[in-house]
């Protein structure tokens, strides 16, 4: 279980990127988190993550606090940001420096099977396109078996149809072990392949403003109606979150949030 | 991966347009470079060959390597060469870690580089041969005031080189670092240390290139053997060919040297992703 409670981040500048953000993921859910520009997603990202602290409030994770990175949390960047100087099996076992030789080299084989680029492993990273790397970093990210695995866009950068290829690969993924996965996006039609749950946020500062519950069976088709329906549901969302006359759900919550108004 | 088809194609279509024409191209192309030389050689040869000079201040390749010849089969040009290769590689050595420590210590460490940076940047601005007069006054007109000034050539190029290389490292490669809890030493050793290689190897080719320069400088100051000796030699008893001989060989270590560490560094730097790789090979 993952617990965030009231997480808030107001950077050296002044700017207040997240305010009292709460939320419980259970292990093992997939949750979407989307918002406009500047809604702190990706600070709330960072601070999960443990790259950077929150200005107050606490992660936990099974009840330990997080406030440096954690090996039971991974994550994917918006970039690949593979290291040039290893081969793609090397990058691969980047995170296993712990294991034996034999072991990692066990592991790194079928990862490398698993992400479809057994033929590329002795490949320098400047070799693959785009989406091949970003899987051999979701392959990095998962081969020592976070518990949490954290996206940040990861997705943003490729063409769509890599994207919606990659989508389906990540799920299946998933399968394998079943972490809990939070994605920052921008794209609702991510969000509602991949989540089980929205998260929708809102700007200046960044804090919850709505979640959607996703109950569609996997795997879901992006033509179906009912996908339609949970798209509308979430753009609506996105639109009133965006929308400043209409009040913060739980604007009565906090004395602070209330004198934002 | 239908994805990915366009790419590998486009790989392979590579590989088939450079396949062709590279055998030509792998020996032509280096020889258009010594096409011009050779042919101002020649010319030269033929010109004092057929009498239309005396070649006595400019004398032709014929006589430059009669006198290596000469040089060489009396045991002196080995003594020589030995003697500067020997000033050259001490003061490199003393240089090259010198630069690299205090260059890794103001990149890693910021209060450091403002402690350290400004002194260094301001003694850089003197021109080194500057330093000649009391180098000797305080080392003496031997070995040790020769190498130090050879070790002052070399120290800044490599400073700035580790320095500059430090700073520009992607922060978004140390964070990956970071998430998979690297310690001090192993990010070190695993991110900042490759990351920093390209650029490392570059100043050292710039340090050891001024480490020539500087041990001309220093050996024709004062030296009773080494190749600068041999040209100073050359000047004052009129020996052209003795100074081109000399400046022959000059180019010939010098280019060796540097092709040393270029050797020596190219399998840690295959991953590179350079242009001049990519249209060389």
């Amino acid at each position: 279980m993952l617990a965030l409670d009231r997480v808030s981040k107001t950077y050296p500048n002044g700017v207040q990127a997240l305010a009292r953000f709460s939320a419980e993921i259970k292990l093992g859910e997939i949750i979407a988190i989307i918002g406009g520009s500047g809604c702190g997603k990706s600070t709330l990202l960072r601070a999960i993550a443990g790259l950077d602290r929150a200005s107050s409030g606490t992660v936990t994770l099974d009840g330990e606090a997080i406030t440096s990175p954690h090996a039971k949390i991974g994550i994917i960047f918006q970039e690949p940001r593979l290291l040039p100087w290893l081969s793609v099996a090397d990058n691969i076992g980047f995170g296993l420096a712990d294991l034996s030789a034999g072991e990692r080299r066990e592991k790194v084989a079928r990862a490398l099977e698993r992400v479809g680029l057994s033929d590329k492993a002795e490949a320098w990273p400047r070799e693959l396109s785009g989406g091949q790397a970003q899987r051999v970093a979701i392959a990095r990210a998962l081969v020592p078996q976070p518990e949490v695995l954290l996206l940040d866009e990861p997705f943003s950068a490729l063409d769509a149809f890599t994207r919606a290829d990659l989508q389906d690969h990540l799920l299946d993924l998933w399968a394998d072990t079943r972490p809990t996965l939070i994605l920052v996006t921008h794209d609702v039609d991510e969000a509602v392949v991949l989540a089980d749950r929205v998260l929708v946020m809102r700007p200046r500062p960044g804090r919850l403003f709505d979640q959607i519950e996703i109950n569609l069976a996997r795997p879901r088709d992006r033509n179906s109606p009912l996908f339609e329906n949970f798209k509308r549901s979430v753009l609506a969302a996105l639109d009133r979150s965006l929308d400043r006359s209409v009040p913060d759900r739980d604007a009565t919550q906090g004395p602070g949030q209330a004198m934002w108004w | 991966m239908i994805s990915d088809a366009p790419a590998l194609q486009q790989s392979s279509e590579q590989a088939d347009s450079a396949a062709a024409p590279s055998r030509l191209a792998r020996y032509a192309r280096p020889m258009l470079g010594i096409l011009l030389p050779l042919i101002l050689a020649l010319g030269w040869e033929l010109v004092v060959g057929l009498g239309y000079s005396n070649g006595r201040l400019v004398p032709p390749p014929s006589r430059i390597f009669a006198t290596i010849l000469e040089l060489a089969r009396s045991g002196e040009l080995t003594r020589h060469i030995a003697a500067t290769l020997w000033r050259v590689g001490l003061g490199f050595a003393f240089g090259v870690v010198a630069g690299t420590v205090l260059g890794a210590i103001s990149g890693y460490w910021s209060l450091a580089r403002r402690l350290l940076d400004p002194t260094v940047q301001a003694l850089r601005a003197i021109p080194s041969l500057a330093w000649v007069p009391l180098f000797i006054l305080w080392l003496g007109i031997f070995e040790t005031s020769k190498i130090a000034l050879i070790a002052v050539g070399v120290f800044f190029p490599v400073y700035l080189g580790v320095m500059g290389a430090i700073l520009s490292v992607d922060r978004k490669i140390v964070e990956v670092g970071r998430v998979f809890r690297l310690s001090g030493p192993a990010m070190i050793r695993r991110i900042l240390l490759p990351a920093v290689l390209p650029a490392y190897v570059v100043s050292l080719r710039v340090g050891l290139g001024l480490g020539w320069m500087f041990v001309v400088a220093a050996e024709l100051i004062g030296a009773s053997e080494g190749l600068g000796y041999l040209l100073l030699d050359g000047q004052q008893l009129g020996k052209p060919a003795q100074i081109l001989a000399a400046i022959v060989i000059f180019a010939i270590l010098g280019k060796l040297t540097d092709w040393l560490i270029e050797v020596a560094a190219t399998p840690f730097l295959r991953w590179q992703d350079a242009f001049g790789r990519a249209k060389g090979a």
